[in-house]
């Protein structure tokens, strides 16, 4: 395996993957990864590796000592959410066996569950369409991040929000601070933290009060909620002025229809559910339930169980209620606040089994390691909403010897009954056929016409099955709601702690694979290490200077960690990622960073309460330096990152005016293209810079990971990156992203100046590197003004070398299509030229020439907004050579007059200053 | 002949055996002193070595460079030596044409310093090269897969310019080292007599053979001055090719030339004051002479002085954000003290020299002259380190940090060119006795002259 | 035996010039003077009626040769390689002016080297029988090749001239 590249059918990615999604392939072929099955002999000693038989023996008869007993109860199944057959399987076998079965998910969004189930009796996460809104308005919800299903989120966001046929969605986004959502957003409205709910009804109140409310909603049942605040203490209390609200209520409720959203921090306060209560008020006062706001095709984060289910198990294992754990895929110990006290829980856990296959905390502290295998290595089904289910075959032998948890668990649970295979309720001899036979059911409700085989084979081959679901019409019966801020306990002079998930790391999965760790964080530009986020006001009383280390302290903890100065943080908060902080997990995550969940009390009735905390600062007087490969976000008025106000943007389209390019008169003939000249369009409107191409570019280009200190030092090794600049205001900036690639220039200032040619212009107007022709005198970027060229400082290929950056078995994943560069030559992008000359041997092989859509460069592959658009600027017809024209296209640093073969679609903003 | 009274002039004339006997002393029996300095160099160089094997070992980022740095302190110092060497080739070959003869006793010394001066810049673009094992690609030889160098790349011109400087400076000093090499053989006896035999290569002063020498020696001196003109002009084209900010000019040209011969002059002095101590060499180097070398050190600080006006009133007239940007960023940030002391060392310091006294004493113009070469060296590097630092594009703007491989190999390079330098004076007759007994009156039986 | 060889010591310029004079009037041409140091009256006096030194040809040959070698090799190898740079034509007459130039003086130089190996007859790894080391110092000398019946006449005009010594 090379890569990983979405499914174009599948109706959640259509091809696309998120920044996860493309580093996945770092989890099979993690260096960490545990390569066989071990046992913990005694308890104080280590895990030592052990034969399958054995363990497998060992598992049987430890709980066949339990079943025999009748005391199946005492035997507790954890998994993460598992939506297919494997959380079937599980369910069916802690029958059979009569134990305890439970799945919990750090981010489950139940506060949304509890709120449909109040307000339409519902108990379900509904789909929101947020391309079908004109009028996007969230409560912190990080829709572009982590939020249910980010990547259909993202283009979903692209079609309402991009400027088509003179129409474009806007986008209103209420939260404490700047994150990546909010920086996409047309309007960020920064509030007080906790203060959503009260937002969101006093925007209710405003569409009543001026008769805003779509016809025949329930009035009086609104007019109840809504009279528990008023416009004036709102806007005190959160911050947001009176007339914002109003022009958030007008823009939302004239939208017809616009779609209200609500999660990340703000969706896990103290008030979670009240808060999702009222937004789901909202969208029902301004008629958007049932249009945008869709029951039945649910999410399947519906099924995960509540927070407090995870509170009741650590509870029963405290009271030595639980003789055997069995853990598959779930790492509480990271995922789970500290107060909880899991810890001190699983100590008296008499057998604690753990299918995980990586070395996590959780793991490390089991009794029985039996290492399943990786998804890629693997069966599997998913289904991520209503109507959508994946299907995944094994697309690589395993890498370890390891065994699949299905595989175990059914061999495992037919021994303990004393079943044979075919016989009994765990009949099936491998999770194949278990997962083949559930799928006869998929097949009756999908397609009952077609017999399983036909659709057995379709599916494997089209990646699943899918189908329309219904909409459920629901009514609004109840609306119970606070109508206050969110309790927050801690010394009330203190600062509310803000604890948000990594749109890198997510819940801390993604924290060992090195690809994750050095990509960096798109709006701080930090890798590798974690960080506390401290207004800028806050750090001037306190002295600090980025990277000093703080302390931050809460009534249930205290972490160390770097201060990141932000200048548009709410004055009141600090904001720290979740993901880092690792004890175990391997080299890359281990000791990396700090966890906040040490900060947080334990999980209560309305989920992980990630804003429920003050928290104080104190400067410890040590210096981490954080490793930010971005000098400034300033562009010193050099326009690399252009925009235009939609205004201008649409009358531009309309008169469908030429690009505003400088000529540049050249002594020189222009150059000659025979076939082909490739370029590139990027439309920085549509970059949410979710970094999703940087890591695509990665694994397809086989380019080093290099580690903090280079990165620190300048020296990371990315053929593309995402450049957040920012400009306005430093509190309130416009944030415009910039994938930064080799611009391929037509009048390269590197090529020239390379003394032995590695460096020239092919005549199909790509600037060529030879890496075996380099001989690293590094004047070409030197002379690049982009300095998008990366120089081999250290030797990162071979596997002698101490920056060995393939330690086994990442080197699995080099792409073989392309070289792994040597100790001190220059490289940069190619434009994927191995796709390239793929894409040309296969025309060629069909006598004819490369037609548009050919191929993809990784970057556009992946892009979920399908940003970038590739292809051959000489066929006036391509997709790539429409969009170069576009009125709103730009080189960047085109005064240079190096005419580069990347056009940049200017920014469309919006009006600013009404929020 | 025309011999200014200075207050060293009390000294005898000395005699045509006087300078034989004087000059080829200089060659026997290195003192403890020598020794001593001998090994100081010796271990600086070993250090540099060493070093500079750790960074082949290890791989290029044993060195302080990143982006935007992808050069720093090994092409600054390639372009401080290069332009040490000017200064000898500025007074063997240009000032022997203008028939200066006050040349006549320094210029030994100041060809030698040009030839080892090359001879260690001429290292740094190996230490510089990222795979300097392929070093060799830069020349234009034949080879199976028809691969030539680009000669339009700077760099090519770089390899030419310097391998022609090289050669020819070493020809020039060869010829004018053979009839001197051919009196040393004749004092001495026995294995040296047969190696300076060897080097005089069967010189004996024949008319015929002067007369194809002095001829050949005119040519020489006439090829070497346009040579030494294009070699820097080649050198600042390094920079005045390239896009960025603070390079892109026109000015390099002569901007670098001048700044070359500047820190040559300086680097002569520092040179010839304590040989002319260590080899009692009074007679022959006199005051006049540093009064000489304080001047032209003057003369080209104050060119130098009118470029860097030119320099930053070009940056600001033109009007260009990022030449602006740049140039302010250079005066006010991070390098900023390197900025001030460029300009301290290379334009208020040499003015010193404005007086006489100052002149021909020689603590002041030894200082003046180390601090001349502390500021050029700084002159390239901010060109070279901030230049880069503040260029187009913000998001890769930096600071560079040497570390100790590459500042050991810079202070080596001083200690290869020292050691280079010591070694000559001990092998080689460091003052031309030809030239000086030329300027000498003839021995004459009539008494009249 | 015809010819013999004999040498004439001097200590001074005039002396020499004066013996050189006098051993011209004397109608011998086959001499060979020696001095420490490049001395003009001297070369006046020995050059008389000689052609000016060929050295020049040398030079001139050696510096033309290196502006074609470069030209010629910039242009050929970009034709042969055809790559293209910057959008700059494959021959791009302007720098390869800077590598012409440094060839012309480097081979220029090289020649003028030869020139001196070559018309002065170096390297010779024999001093030749009448040269003394003192000529490196501060003696000149005048070897005289002539027939044996006018040896005699030399050596009066050498000392009449003021040789310190004359020898065989």
């Amino acid at each position: 395996m090379v890569k990983l590249e979405g499914n174009p059918d599948h109706p959640v990615n259509r091809g696309t993957l998120c920044i996860r999604g493309q580093a996945g392939l770092q989890g099979p072929y993690n260096p960490d990864r545990l390569r066989g099955a071990m046992q913990r002999r005694d308890a104080s000693g280590a895990l030592r590796p052990v034969k399958w038989e054995e363990a497998e023996k060992f598992l049987v008869e430890r709980l066949t000592g339990l079943v025999k007993q009748g005391k199946g109860k005492r035997i507790v199944v954890v998994s993460q959410l598992e939506s297919g057959s494997l959380g079937r399987l599980l369910d069916a076998w802690a029958g059979a066996l009569g134990a305890e079965r439970m799945n919990y998910e750090p981010f489950n969004y139940e506060a949304i569950r509890h709120a449909s189930r109040t307000v339409f009796g519902r108990d379900a996460i509904p789909h929101y369409a947020i391309e079908e809104a004109n009028v996007l308005l969230s409560f912190g919800a990080d829709f572009l991040e982590t939020w249910l299903s980010p990547v259909e989120h993202a283009r979903a966001f692209t079609r309402m929000h991009a400027l088509k046929h003179g129409k474009a969605g806007t986008f209103i986004h209420l939260e404490p601070r700047l994150s990546l959502t909010a920086a996409n957003a047309d309007e960020w409205v920064q509030n007080a933290p906790g203060t959503e709910e009260l937002l969101a009804l006093a925007i209710l109140r405003v569409i009543l009060d001026e008769g805003l409310q779509a016809p025949g909603v329930d009035i009086a049942l609104l007019r109840a909620a809504a009279s528990k605040v008023d416009l004036q203490s709102t806007a005190r209390q959160s911050g947001v002025s009176g007339e914002a609200i109003k022009h958030i209520a007008r823009t939302f409720a004239k939208a017809k229809p616009g779609l209200a959203i609500g999660g990340g921090v703000a969706g896990t306060s103290a008030f979670a559910v009240e808060t999702q209560v009222a937004i789901h008020l909202l969208n029902y006062a301004a008629g958007n339930v049932g249009r945008t706001v869709r029951f039945g095709p649910d999410s399947a984060f519906g099924k995960a169980a509540p927070y407090v289910g995870a509170q009741l198990l650590t509870q029963r294992m405290a009271n030595g209620e639980v003789d055997i754990l069995l853990l598959i895929h779930a790492n509480p110990l990271f995922a789970l606040p500290a107060a909880g006290g899991m810890a001190e829980a699983l100590k008296k856990v008499p057998l604690v089994v753990s299918f995980s296959d990586q070395p996590d905390e959780t793991t490390q502290r089991a009794h029985l390691v039996l290492p399943d295998l990786h998804a890629l290595e693997s069966w599997g089904d998913f289904s991520p909403r209503e109507g959508v289910i994946g299907l995944m075959q094994p697309t690589m032998a395993p890498v370890f010897d390891s065994r699949s948890a299905g595989d175990v668990l059914l061999s495992v649970g037919r021994q303990v009954l004393g079943t044979p295979e075919g016989k009994g309720p765990l009949r099936w001899p491998a999770f194949q056929a278990y997962l083949k036979d559930q799928w006869r059911g998929i097949a009756r409700e999908y397609s009952p016409a077609t017999p399983f085989d036909q659709f057995w084979e379709e599916s494997l081959r089209r990646g699943g099955a899918w189908k329309e679901i219904g909409v459920v019409p629901v009514q609004a019966r109840s609306a119970p709601v606070q109508g206050k801020p969110a309790t927050v306990e801690g010394d009330p002079q203190g600062l509310t702690l803000l604890v948000y998930p990594s749109h890198r790391f997510y819940d801390g999965r993604g924290a060992n694979k090195p690809w994750l760790q050095e990509a960096p964080d798109t709006m701080t530009q930090v890798t590798w290490d974690s960080w506390v986020e401290v207004p800028a006001e806050v750090a001037k009383k306190l002295g600090l200077r980025q990277g000093d280390l703080v302390k931050v302290a809460s009534p249930h903890g205290a972490i160390e960690l770097p201060a990141y100065i932000s200048e548009s943080l709410h004055a009141g908060a600090v904001a720290i990622p979740i993901g880092q902080g690792h004890t175990a997990y391997g080299r890359y995550a281990k000791d990396r960073g700090a966890n906040p969940l040490a900060l947080l009390p334990a999980p209560g009735p309305a989920g992980l309460p990630f804003l429920s905390v003050k928290v104080s600062l104190t400067k410890t007087g040590g210096r981490r330096p954080l490793a930010i490969p971005q000098a400034t976000a300033d562009q010193d008025n050099r326009e690399l990152a252009r925009h235009v106000t939609l205004p201008t943007a649409r009358e531009l389209e309309l008169r469908g005016a030429a690009p505003e390019k400088a000529s540049h008169p050249s002594m020189y003939p222009d150059p000659k293209y025979p076939e082909y000249r490739w370029g590139m369009t990027i439309d920085i409107d549509s970059c949410i810079g979710c970094q999703a191409c940087v890591i695509a570019c990665k694994a397809e280009n086989n380019v080093p990971v290099v580690g903090k200190e280079q990165v620190a030092y300048g020296r990371d090794m990315h053929w593309l990156r995402i450049e957040r600049w920012q400009e306005g205001p430093a509190g309130h900036p416009e944030t415009l992203f910039l994938p930064m690639l080799c611009q391929h220039c037509e009048v390269a200032p590197c090529e020239p100046v390379c003394p032995v040619f590695a460096s020239y212009h092919t005549n199909e107007g790509l600037n060529a590197q030879i890496y075996n022709r380099c001989i690293g005198t590094r004047y070409c970027n030197n002379n690049c003004p982009y300095h998008v060229r990366r120089f081999n400082w250290w030797d990162y290929g071979s596997p002698t070398s101490s920056s060995h950056a393939f330690p086994d078995p990442l080197h699995l994943q080099l792409n073989p299509d392309v070289t792994v560069r040597q100790l001190g030559v220059m490289e940069k992008c190619t434009m994927c030229i191995q796709r390239i000359i793929a894409a040309k041997d296969h025309a060629r092989d069909e006598g004819r020439l490369v037609r548009d859509g050919d191929l993809e460069t990784a970057c556009q592959q992946t892009c979920p907004t399908q940003a970038i658009v590739f292809g051959n600027l000489k066929d006036p017809s391509s997709r790539v050579a429409k969009s170069s024209r576009s009125p709103r296209g730009y080189h960047v640093l085109e005064e240079l007059g190096t005419r580069p073969a990347i056009t940049y679609l200017k920014k469309v903003t919006r009006e600013h200053g009404k929020a | 002949m025309n011999q200014h009274p200075t207050r060293s002039s009390a000294v005898r004339q000395p005699t045509y055996a006087d300078v034989n006997r004087d000059v080829i002393r200089t060659l026997w029996a290195p003192s403890p002193t020598y020794f001593g300095w001998m090994s100081v160099v010796g271990l600086i160089l070993t250090a540099g070595i060493l070093a500079w094997t750790w960074q082949i070992y290890i791989g290029m980022g044993a060195a302080g460079k990143r982006t935007p740095q992808n050069w720093a302190m090994y092409i600054t110092s390639f372009v401080f030596w290069i332009g040490i060497g000017h200064a000898g080739t500025l007074i063997s070959a240009i000032l022997y044409l203008f028939r200066a003869r006050w040349r006549t006793s320094i210029f030994r010394g100041a060809e030698a310093m040009t030839v080892f001066a090359v001879m260690t810049a001429g290292l740094f673009p190996l230490i510089h090269a990222g795979r300097m094992w392929f070093a060799y690609w830069l020349l234009p030889y034949p080879n199976q897969r028809y691969l030539w160098p680009n000669f339009r790349s700077p760099l090519v011109w770089d390899v030419f310019a310097i391998s022609t400087y090289l050669t020819i400076s070493v020809v020039f000093f060869f010829v004018g080292l053979m009839p001197d090499i051919a009196a040393v053989r004749d004092a001495s006896t026995g294995w040296k007599k047969r190696i300076y035999g060897a080097f005089a290569l069967g010189w004996e002063g024949t008319d015929r053979q002067w007369r194809h020498y002095r001829r050949a020696y005119g040519l020489l001196a006439s090829l070497a001055t346009p040579l030494v003109l294009s070699v820097h002009s080649v050198v600042s084209w390094d920079f005045a090719m390239a896009l960025v900010p603070g390079w892109h000019s026109t000015l390099f040209a002569p901007f670098f030339v001048n700044g070359a011969i500047f820190s040559g002059f300086a680097m002569v002095l520092i040179l010839i004051i304590p040989m002319r101590r260590l080899f009692n060499l009074y007679p022959y180097i006199t005051d006049r002479h540093l009064d000489a070398m304080g001047k032209l050190t003057l003369v080209t600080s104050l060119i130098l002085t009118y470029f860097y006006v030119c320099e930053a009133f070009t940056a600001w007239y033109s009007g260009e954000h990022f030449e602006r940007a740049s140039l302010f960023w250079k005066a006010t940030q991070n390098y900023a003290w390197a900025f001030w002391l460029q300009y301290f060392c290379n334009s208020l310091a040499p003015l010193v020299l404005f007086s006489r006294r100052a002149r021909t004493h020689t603590p002041t113009l030894y200082v003046v002259s180390i601090l001349v070469l502390i500021g050029m060296w700084f002159e390239r590097f901010n060109i070279i380190v901030p230049g880069l630092g503040h260029d187009f594009y913000p998001y890769t703007w930096g600071i560079y940090y040497p570390t100790v491989t590459d500042t050991l190999i810079v202070i080596g390079s001083f200690a290869w060119f020292f050691i280079l330098f010591l070694g000559f004076i001990k092998v080689m007759p460091s003052v031309s006795i030809v030239e000086v007994k030329e300027t000498l009156p003839h021995p004459v039986k009539a008494g009249h002259h | 035996m015809a010819a013999s060889r004999i040498l004439g010591i001097f200590a001074h310029v005039d002396t020499t010039v004066k013996a050189i004079r006098d051993l011209r009037a004397e109608g011998v041409r086959d001499f060979t003077v020696y001095s420490p140091v490049p001395v003009e009256e001297i070369e006046a006096a020995v050059e008389e009626g000689r052609p000016v030194s060929p050295v020049r040809l040398f030079t001139l040959i050696g510096g033309l040769t290196g502006t074609l070698t470069g030209f010629a090799l910039t242009i050929w190898s970009s034709l042969k390689w055809g790559l293209v740079t910057g959008g700059k034509p494959v021959v791009s007459i302007p720098p390869f002016v800077i590598i012409a130039f440094e060839l012309t003086i480097l081979l220029g130089g090289l020649s003028s080297l030869l020139a001196i190996l070559v018309l002065g007859k170096l390297p010779s790894i024999r001093r030749s029988t009448t040269y003394d080391p003192r000529f490196t110092v501060d003696r000149f000398g005048i070897a005289v090749t002539c027939p044996a019946e006018r040896a005699e006449a030399v050596r009066r005009c050498l000392r009449e001239a003021g040789a310190e010594e004359v020898r065989q």
